[in-house]
């Protein structure tokens, strides 16, 4: 007994058919095509489809949650772990890393390592499920350019010795076999999209991308900002577009259990007679994210700031960047790190690390 | 515009509904308004029939008129309240949320719309005894946060277990799904969520702006039909089952610069109650946690009236949310 004008038919056709006095769908599937055009005053194609579209809505009740939904605590048995971020303190402020099947948005100035941390979560997510990991692979959509191979294949060297240092059973020197830097890369499927409407075209068609490779559980835009930033005199078509962009990509991380990222620019705003920095693409775009990250300078050290979160609170935490990619922040002495760091401090924050977060890890993992 | 179809009612057969179509009477308004003795001879058919058959669809098709005691009474009887469990905001909404009736919260990004939607959930589901409806478009529900609000709330484990299982949780994310999820929760009606536990004293939607707002605007000339569907299948639901409705809105800047809530002046007239949520203004990025809420339109108190509550639960503290979010000491020491 559904109503026609509740259909997902275009508008010119339910026009015709209210006019001539369909209510209910039920109605339009219970007589012939050629019955309905006549009826109807539509074309013979255009009956063919409107029965079409209404019993493919019959067929999948589940989709879209249209069916009996479920109750919190099957979805509280359904919880997936989270994607770790080699960096613990972060991972704690996460409540265990970033999760799965929400999205979450990175914001910071250039240089602060936005970009860093999305490669460092392609390398995360591939780690086998007796690490601790999720044994997933990767979808990087590059918008900008700024991915350089040679920086993902670091990465992925220090994770596979940070792992081989790790292990501990038959099972995990097995599944060490299959981790190795060439399995990480190719793992990690790239895209790249030079404007906003191959962005749209690329979303539209990572359903079906995501249908045919079941084991991809992370999607990472870098960054979604920069498409969206330039070509628009209407900025309310960009709003538009925007919100309908960040639905897709929510139901894409709900129905495919996938981890969203993206990346998002930081831009000057008047207020209260002061200029601050804001995430970009207006303020409605700040609810489109599960969750938000700030990542900014603080008195000379690199945080990283929950800024939204429906599970936890907002916290700061120091991370800093080094050769090896995305870790936690080395001991207050040291300055700032860049990828330029003398070979001393570097053995230094990489046995820190190694035995911070590789230790912790699993344990917290379990208590969860 | 209701077609006239034959075994629509006794009496109304095939030869009747074809005859009938000659002489130019498609619909059940036509057959109503025409005269029944003219069109009796000219479609040659029996006078007594044609007025049996049209008082069938008369009673068939009206509305039927309530007095106003019996609504009166009915109010009287069958509205509940329903505690958001902040008092400050109960204050605001004189007592909480009332059956048969919506209530918006709108609010910026991080403002604690959906906190305080977990927390009416949560305190439905355990305080109450009652079922929840909790429609997700935004992923924004953690099954997580809700156990936590229950654990502050609860100690026995089969307790907790049976309040998260009186919420039922639908996730929707374009305004068609939307559209049909409440179709189906009106025609299941409440027994369809209640699993036995209680019917149901809560629809969340959280959020609705986020599924209208691309079907706004532009080209587009159905997003503002497909919006007042939303709002009338919404009503329906809250005034036929006696649910309490809760929607959560973002916020827009308007002329002057001031924050309104979203999805334009239509919308505003939906709901009977309207909350606006604000940061209390702090240094930096990391603010602190309590919030401002403001009472925008209100049938029952004066409007603008704010009242303050805390995100973060501390010990002994009676303005905050139930449970402390996971915090994290800032390590910039």
């Amino acid at each position: 007994m559904k109503p026609v004008s509740a259909s997902p038919l275009s508008p010119s056709v339910k026009v015709k058919l209210l006019n001539a006095g369909f209510l209910t769908s039920e109605e339009l599937l219970q007589l012939k095509p050629l019955q309905l055009s006549k009826e109807g005053g539509l074309s013979l194609e255009e009956a063919l489809e409107v029965q079409q579209i209404l019993r493919e809505g019959v067929d999948l009740p589940g989709e879209g949650g249209a069916g009996l939904g479920s109750t919190a605590l099957e979805l509280l048995q359904q919880e997936e772990r989270s994607i770790v971020t080699f960096c613990s303190s972060l991972d704690a402020a996460l409540g265990g890393g970033v999760p799965v099947g929400k999205t979450t948005e990175l914001c910071g100035t250039p240089g602060m390592g936005k970009t860093q941390l999305c490669l460092q979560l392609c390398i995360d997510v591939q780690i086998p499920e007796c690490f601790g990991g999720l044994g997933g692979e990767a979808v990087f959509v590059d918008t900008e350019g700024s991915l350089v191979v040679q920086r993902v294949a670091d990465m992925a060297q220090a994770a596979v010795q940070h792992c081989c240092l790790q292990d501990q059973d038959a099972e995990q020197r097995d599944a060490l076999k299959d981790f190795t830097t060439e399995s990480l890369l190719g793992h990690l499927y790239l895209m790249r999209c030079h404007d906003y409407v191959e962005l749209l075209a690329q979303v539209q068609l990572l359903p079906d991308f995501l249908v045919k490779n079941p084991k991809v559980r992370l999607l990472v835009i870098d960054s979604l900002a920069f498409p969206f930033r330039r070509h628009f005199e209407d900025l309310s078509v960009r709003t538009r577009l925007l919100s309908g962009l960040a639905q897709q990509l929510i139901r894409m991380a709900s129905q495919h259990r996938v981890a969203v990222v993206w990346t998002n620019q930081m831009t000057s705003q008047l207020r209260g007679g002061q200029w601050e920095l804001v995430p970009a693409l207006g303020e409605s775009w700040g609810h489109s994210a599960t969750q938000r990250l700030l990542l900014h300078w603080s008195g000379g050290r690199r945080l990283a700031s929950v800024f939204k979160s429906p599970s936890q609170s907002e916290s700061s935490v120091a991370y800093s960047v080094t050769r090896e990619g995305f870790r936690d922040a080395g001991p207050l002495a040291s300055s700032p790190s860049g990828r330029e760091q003398d070979s001393s401090s570097q053995s230094e924050s990489k046995q820190d690390s190694s035995s911070q977060s590789g230790s912790k890890r699993p344990r917290t993992q379990e208590g969860q | 515009m209701v077609v006239l179809r034959e075994g629509m009612c006794p009496g109304l057969e095939e030869n009747i509904v074809r005859d009938l179509r000659a002489a130019n009477i498609t619909t059940v308004e036509d057959l109503v308004a025409s005269d029944s003795e003219e069109l009796a001879q000219k479609c040659s058919l029996s006078y007594k029939a044609l007025l049996a058959i049209r008082r069938v669809l008369l009673a068939q098709h009206t509305a039927f008129p309530v007095s106003g005691a019996d609504l009166y009474e009915e109010l009287l009887s069958s509205t509940a309240i329903v505690s958001t469990s902040i008092p400050s905001l109960d204050k605001l909404l004189d007592s909480g949320l009332y059956t048969g009736e919506i209530t918006e919260l709108s609010g910026g990004p991080g403002t604690g719309k959906s906190q305080v939607c977990f927390a009416a959930a949560v305190h439905t589901a355990h305080r109450l005894k009652q079922s929840v409806i909790y429609i997700d478009t935004t992923g924004g529900l953690s099954a997580s946060r809700l156990l936590q609000m229950l654990q502050v709330q609860t100690d026995h484990v089969e307790e907790q277990m049976e309040a998260l299982q009186r919420i039922r949780v639908f996730r929707v994310f374009d305004i068609f799904s939307l559209l049909g999820c409440l179709h189906t929760i009106r025609c299941g009606g409440p027994q369809q969520a209640s699993l036995g536990a209680g019917s149901v004293k809560a629809v969340i939607v959280d959020s609705v702006s986020a599924i209208i707002s691309p079907t706004l605007g532009g080209k587009q000339n159905e997003g503002m039909s497909l919006m007042m569907q939303v709002a009338g299948a919404l009503k329906t639901i809250a005034k036929d089952f006696n649910v309490a409705v809760l929607v959560t809105n973002h916020v827009t800047r308007g002329a002057g610069g001031e924050l309104q809530a979203g999805l334009g002046l239509t919308w505003s007239h939906v709901p009977r109650t309207r909350l606006l949520l604000e940061r209390s203004r702090g240094p930096g990025p990391l603010l602190g946690s309590t919030r401002t809420a403001t009472l925008v339109k209100s049938s029952r108190q004066p409007c603008h009236i704010k009242a303050q509550f805390d995100l973060n639960w501390g010990s002994g503290s009676e303005e905050g949310l139930p449970g402390r979010k996971r915090a994290r000491d800032s390590s910039d020491s």
